[in-house]
């Protein structure tokens, strides 16, 4: 760049109008514009400008403001949630540029909760009967005890009546002999989703509609920075700044795990990544549920996650993710390691004092690694450095607040391009979980009805929680046995969605699979999620591929679960039919 | 120029809980400064909702960082840099945000409805041509420009407001006087 010979005096002209001038520049600038026609002209062009600029219109503020700052200073919240959790706010007065949407390719779902109201499973459940430990845990005498909460899984008892299911028995009332209403279920509040053609893939923001009419699109995040696939699992991180999602890698066989910034930091700070930008954090061979784990700690600062390495025969370990870092960090180094769930630290509201990691192998095992916020993340072998064990059990999936937990026992098999599954006993079981100690109690089958041993046996399943800690969504059901639902029922069924609540004392039976007619023919469950308020599931379903080259195509649902002869509701979320809408996410923090 | 200014923040609350010293120093911020601000941000952002919404989150900013303003600091600089961050920060969000109609997927193609620049510029009126013309600036010249020629602020007041040393302000400036003396020009400003 040159610079013209005006352009020292341009900038002492500007300088002079606010009064930034030393003497010698004042001196040099007006012996200058004696002899500059030029630089004349700028100084008045500056001037006016200045003249004009200093004359605009002075507007009031709104008569409101005071109390508006007010309700803000004294509520303490507002300015730091994320955008998207005050959409009336984000969405005001803003005009300007349209995009064009032609698919949908994840979905993150907000649902106005209804506090008020009574939920299912809601209740308070009887003391738990003879607790038992079939998972022995062993505290190393070194370290400090872990956390304790009381019991709150009732008494199994598979031949209560639907009724006893949705409004558990309470010690001061008892079991209900008639069935209860349900409550009125709450409709989607917004609606996110990371949506576009395969070339301009976004992240889309749509409003609830009224029953019956599509979902409406109202606002769209830039271009993420990464190749655009098809997504097949996503956890939103509990403060909603962070998106975790997996991705497929079209029919290579791996997955991609990655992390998008989706809202921008609290109160200005400043952070490395902008709205929307995607860091990818390692490619997985693409098997079981059990590598689609995205576990975020409790206060957002790490995420666990599972790499099984396509070039070392899909040997799986334990990684962790710090938001805003570089590089990922390896937390373990053996070959067979699986990321569980986050332990919650009950004397530290929102964080989490270590997690359980699970060590596939024909008796699997799992152990807690201490890993506080805070805590460098290194290297470790569970096996030598965990501080509980717990035997023959896998992949313990904990509630948010850690009290209850859904894990694998039986015997496991590794199986050549599968990796490692349940093999003969598996079954998820149902449990109690106990932060002092990490033992697992008062478990039981987690489906009630079914009957798990050499005939039959479950490889795997996709399992994931509401943020209620009690209701719970299983899909992908691998099940090796001959049905047991009878001539007309294929049961357990692999292409359908059980939706259970932990505090039914049914526990899990072939009555709760939402109804066939639900998902659309021929399609597979990739995802579920069950609503905060556990009365909805989300249910991405993908169709097969045509075989004409037409882009991967998924939709999402939403339904309603109803018991007995009421028939489930559902909704198709998806704004046309093509494209790949969900899976979905849920922001279990929505204040709005 | 007399600025309109909101209801004040009031004193009824402050007196029911004792006048404490920093209620009493932020009612006296809120109400010096509420109305410049506001016209500050509402020409930056060009939206009075915009502005009215960074203006409250500058203030509940400024209420939980009261503790941290010494007597050495220029509470009106601080006070300009919240919101100007804030406001900064709105600017980018809606960046990555952009709004979508009812039939957002059918407005791709769809011509501009709105009147050519021509009868843009003969409709309306002076505050519109100047704000339309603020708004063609890069963000940081608008900055440094509304900070000199609306809040009537020395460079290194500037400078305070926006990170930048006093040479800084002076380039940015002058560069910034250019391209809205190029503006204005489109606006059918004479040059």
């Amino acid at each position: 760049m040159t610079m013209n010979r005006h352009e020292p005096f341009e900038e002492l002209i500007s300088a002079s109008l606010t009064g930034d001038l030393t003497d010698v520049e004042r001196q040099r600038l007006d012996a200058h514009l004696d002899t500059c026609a030029a630089c004349r002209s700028v100084f008045a062009a500056f001037m006016e400008q200045r003249r004009i600029m200093s004359g605009l219109r002075h507007v009031a503020p709104p008569r409101d403001l005071a109390a508006r700052v007010r309700t803000g200073v004294e509520g303490g919240a507002f300015a730091t949630l994320p955008w998207w959790r005050r959409p009336a706010v984000m969405f005001a007065g803003i005009g300007g540029g349209l995009a064009a949407i032609t698919g949908v390719l994840l979905a993150l779902v907000l649902l106005n909760g209804t506090p008020d109201e009574p939920e299912i499973g809601d209740a308070t459940p009887p003391p738990s009967a003879s607790p038992t430990s079939s998972a022995t845990v062993v505290a190393s005498p070194s370290q400090e005890p872990l956390k304790t909460l009381p019991p709150i899984l009732p008494p199994a008892s598979p031949d209560a009546s639907p009724a006893e299911s949705i409004n558990p028995p309470s010690p001061s009332t008892g079991p209900s002999p008639t069935a209860t209403p349900i409550p009125p279920s709450p409709e989607p509040d917004v609606f996110i989703a990371l949506t576009g053609p395969s070339d301009n893939l976004a992240l889309m923001v749509h409003e609830p509609v009224p029953s019956g009419e599509p979902l409406r699109p109202i606002a769209q995040l830039e271009v993420f920075e990464a190749p655009n696939t098809p997504p097949i699992a996503a956890e939103l991180s509990p403060d909603g700044q962070w998106l975790a999602y997996i991705a497929e890698l079209g029919l290579s066989g791996l997955n991609e795990v990655r992390v998008a910034r989706v809202a921008d930091p609290p109160d200005g700070e400043s952070g490395q990544m902008d709205v929307g930008d995607v860091v990818i954090l390692g490619r997985s061979v693409a098997t079981t549920p059990f590598l689609k784990g995205l576990e975020w700690s409790p206060d957002s600062g790490r995420l666990a996650y599972t790499l099984a390495d396509p070039d070392a025969s899909g040997e799986s370990d334990v990684w962790i993710y710090e938001p805003e870092a570089t590089e990922p960090e390896r937390l373990t180094d053996v070959g067979n390691a699986y990321a569980a769930s986050w332990i919650p630290d009950p004397d530290d509201d929102g964080a989490a004092f270590g997690l359980w990691v699970s060590l596939a192998a024909a008796e699997p095992v799992s152990y807690v690694v201490e890993l506080a916020p805070g805590d460098e993340v290194a290297t470790v072998d569970p096996e030598e450095d965990g501080i509980a064990e717990a035997p023959d059990v896998f992949m313990p999936t904990l509630t948010p607040d850690g009290l209850i937990a859904i894990y694998w026992t039986g015997s496991m098999d590794a199986e050549d391009g599968i990796g490692w599954v349940m093999s003969e006993g598996g079954e998820p079981y149902l449990a109690e979980h106990d932060l002092e100690d990490g033992t697992f109690r008062n478990e039981r089958p987690l489906f009630s009805d079914l009957d798990v041993g050499e005939e039959g046996w479950f490889r795997y399943a996709g399992i994931s929680w509401s943020s209620d800690g009690d209701a719970y969504a299983i899909w992908d059901a691998a099940w090796t046995g001959p049905s047991q639902g009878g001539d007309d029922l294929q049961y357990p069924d692999p292409t359908r969605v059980y939706f259970g609540h932990a505090t039914d004392p049914r526990g899990l039976t072939r009555d709760h699979a939402i109804d066939e007619a639900d998902l659309p023919t021929d399609t597979r469950v990739v995802d579920a999620k069950a609503s905060p308020t556990g009365e909805h599931l989300l249910v991405t379903v993908r169709y097969p591929l045509s075989g004409d080259l037409s882009p991967p195509r998924a939709d999402l649902l939403l339904i309603e679960r109803n018991t007995g002869s009421e028939a489930d509701v559902m909704r198709n979320l998806s704004i046309n039919d093509e494209g790949w809408f969900g899976p979905a996410a849920f922001d279990a923090d929505d204040e709005d | 120029m007399a600025v309109p200014g909101p209801m004040p923040w009031g004193t009824p609350a402050v007196t029911r809980r004792g006048v404490d010293a920093n209620e009493a120093r932020f009612a006296q911020l809120f109400d010096e400064y509420s109305a410049p601000i506001f016209n500050y941000v509402l020409r930056m952002v060009g939206d009075a909702d915009r502005a009215a919404d960074i203006t409250q989150d500058t203030f509940i900013k400024a209420y939980r960082k009261l503790d941290t303003v010494t007597d050495a600091t220029s509470t009106r600089s601080w006070l300009y840099r919240i919101a100007t961050n804030t406001a900064i920060d709105d600017m980018r969000r809606r960046r990555m945000v952009r709004p979508m109609g009812d039939d957002a997927p059918s407005y791709a193609n769809r011509p501009d409805p709105r009147p050519g620049p021509e009868a843009q510029v003969m409709a309306s009126t002076l505050d519109e041509r100047v704000q339309r013309a603020l708004s063609t600036l890069r963000p940081n010249h608008r900055q440094c420009l509304l900070l000199s020629d609306l809040e009537d602020m020395s460079a290194i007041q500037i400078g305070e407001v926006m990170g930048l040393s006093y040479a800084a302000v002076r380039t940015l400036l002058c560069r910034a006087r250019g391209e809205m003396r190029r503006a204005l020009s489109a606006e059918g400003f004479a040059r």
